[in-house]
């Protein structure tokens, strides 16, 4: 029980990558905080995790500093603090290649990935760095250390994530407070499904050849899983975990250069 | 019930530091675990110390020596029926001096201990592991596997080169349930490192061993050094079967050191 007596934050842990990462710090002990949109997915996915008190949803856009300020004062209200940030709500809508990107595509993508990620990071810190303990941990992806053709909102925004993180370690070293980014490979989660088909269409592929691709350049050409993300969140999040921060951990197969 | 129940690890150079941590770890979580180092003695007292029974062994060999990296497979695999884990952990300064000074004995010996050995290893491994589809083949790389210091280029090169080898080892297996991974730890109060540390010092232009370490904690975010725990959690993830997703990766347990 590695994490008994920590509250973890998990921005979009409903489903995918942020209900396995969550599932994975309830089996180590800890009390979770699930945010979403859909307040019917948040109650289905607090009555699949069957975890009892150590589990609460909060219903929140994390788009705006207001959203994001409601799940943290939730977060305190509920459980007393937050020791555990995992800021991994993120996704992106309007792909299309920057001759004729549309400047709302670009914002909202900063706002949903970067911005999110910011907000929930300052908010947390507030609450964490005076308590000496706390662990920050980005959900960035492969693409926060590549680049493919027409999903540069996306792109940008996970490089501007990993940038962040570095240079916030470099501030909060000796609090006891540590912040890293996971930099998985593509998943088939539900925000793929939704998503990939139209950031496939901005690349000139279809939904399959955009997994295909992401595959075939993995060595072990296939995609991730979201269980493998999740393990390493668990070591992130654990105390041998102190000594680890503004690292860019891969998890996509042998994917990225770097 | 432990994550690696049922698995098979080698350790080399594991009778004390980042290879017993790891070591330990990994008997605590369930595996059989052979652990290897130069000295009989020092392999006697490590057993000892870890409780002896029947899930560890000792593998006497020197890494600097191919038959010893080589037999410490055979060993296991006769030992406890199979390898699932190999940790490629041996390694240190053995050599401190400018490039212009080096001798050309000086730098085979470090590419010897640090290159050669890794190389040596991880052949051998995968020869056991591709006709199984399974495996797990960890390097301990360092924080010089990606930055460099004055006085100790064999160190740096070598460090640098493992990352190399273990990127291009991931790329041949990664269908065959095989993942090759770098740890790079930043500097650690290793046995290893308060033996060698006073002359590193010198050879990087430090007063002392004191200073030397003052040094790297200074360029980390955390302004202290690591801990071999650290990194012994580290080579338990990605001995993981959940691990299977993680391939070619160097995994950074340095306290915010490396810019990338």
């Amino acid at each position: 029980m590695e994490l008994q007596g920590r509250v973890a934050v998990i921005t979009g842990g409903t489903r995918g990558i942020g209900r396995a990462i969550a599932e994975g710090f309830l089996a180590d002990g800890a009390s979770v905080v699930i945010n979403g949109r859909s307040a019917e997915k948040g109650a289905q996915a607090v009555k699949e995790m069957n975890g009892g008190d150590r589990v609460h949803f909060v219903q929140g856009d994390i788009k705006s500093r207001e959203g994001c300020q409601a799940i943290i004062d939730a977060a305190i209200a509920k459980y007393g603090k937050i020791d555990i940030m995992v800021n991994n709500a993120g996704g992106a809508t309007g792909h299309a290649p920057v001759i004729d990107l549309e400047d709302w595509a670009m914002e909202d993508s900063l706002k949903w990935n970067f911005w999110s990620t910011f907000w929930c990071t300052q908010m947390a810190l507030r609450d964490m760095v005076p308590r000496g303990w706390g662990r920050i941990i980005n959900v960035s992806s492969l693409e926060g250390k590549h680049g493919k053709p027409g999903v540069s909102i996306y792109v940008t925004a996970k490089h501007a994530i990993n940038g962040f993180t570095k240079s916030c370690a470099q501030e909060i070293g000796t609090t006891g407070v540590t912040i890293n980014c996971i930099c998985p490979g593509a998943i088939e989660t539900d925000i793929m499904r939704d998503e990939g088909p139209a950031a496939a269409a901005s690349m000139g592929l279809t939904y399959q050849g955009l997994l295909d691709w992401f595959a075939s350049e993995a060595a072990i050409k296939r995609l991730n899983t979201c269980e493998e993300v999740a393990a390493v969140a668990s070591l992130l999040a654990s105390e041998a975990g102190a000594g680890i921060t503004g690292s860019m951990i891969s998890v996509d197969g042998g994917t990225a250069a770097y | 019930m432990g994550k690696l129940d049922g698995k098979v690890a080698a350790i080399t150079g594991s009778t004390r530091s980042i290879g017993r941590a790891i070591a330990e770890a990994y008997l605590r979580e369930g595996a059989k675990v052979v652990i290897n180092g130069r000295s009989a003695e020092k392999g006697a007292a490590a057993m000892k110390e870890m409780g002896g029974g029947p899930n560890l062994a000792y593998f006497a060999g020197d890494a600097r020596n191919q038959k010893d990296c080589e037999g410490i497979v055979d060993f296991t695999v006769e030992k406890f029926g199979k390898l699932d884990i190999m940790v490629l952990n041996s390694g240190g300064v053995e050599n401190t001096a400018p490039v212009a000074m080096m001798t050309d004995e000086e730098w085979m010996m470090e590419v010897t201990w640090n290159l050669h050995s890794v190389f040596w290893g991880m052949r051998k491994s995968l020869q056991h592991m591709i006709p199984r589809e399974a495996g797990r083949i960890i390097v301990t790389s360092s924080v010089e596997g990606k930055l460099g210091k004055p006085g100790i280029p064999g160190y740096a090169a070598t460090k640098h080169a493992v990352l190399g080898l273990m990127k291009s080892a991931a790329r041949e297996v990664g269908t065959l349930g095989i993942t090759v991974n770098a740890i790079l730890p930043g500097i650690i109060e290793t046995d290893i490192v308060r033996e060698t540390g006073p002359d590193s010092a010198i050879a990087m232009g430090v007063a002392g061993y004191d200073e030397l370490i003052a040094m790297f904690c200074a360029e980390s975010a955390i302004k202290r050094p690591n801990k071999v725990e650290e990194v012994a959690e580290v080579a338990v993830l990605l001995a993981r079967d959940v691990a299977a997703g993680i391939t070619g990766t160097s995994f950074p347990v340095d306290g915010g050191t490396m810019p990338y």
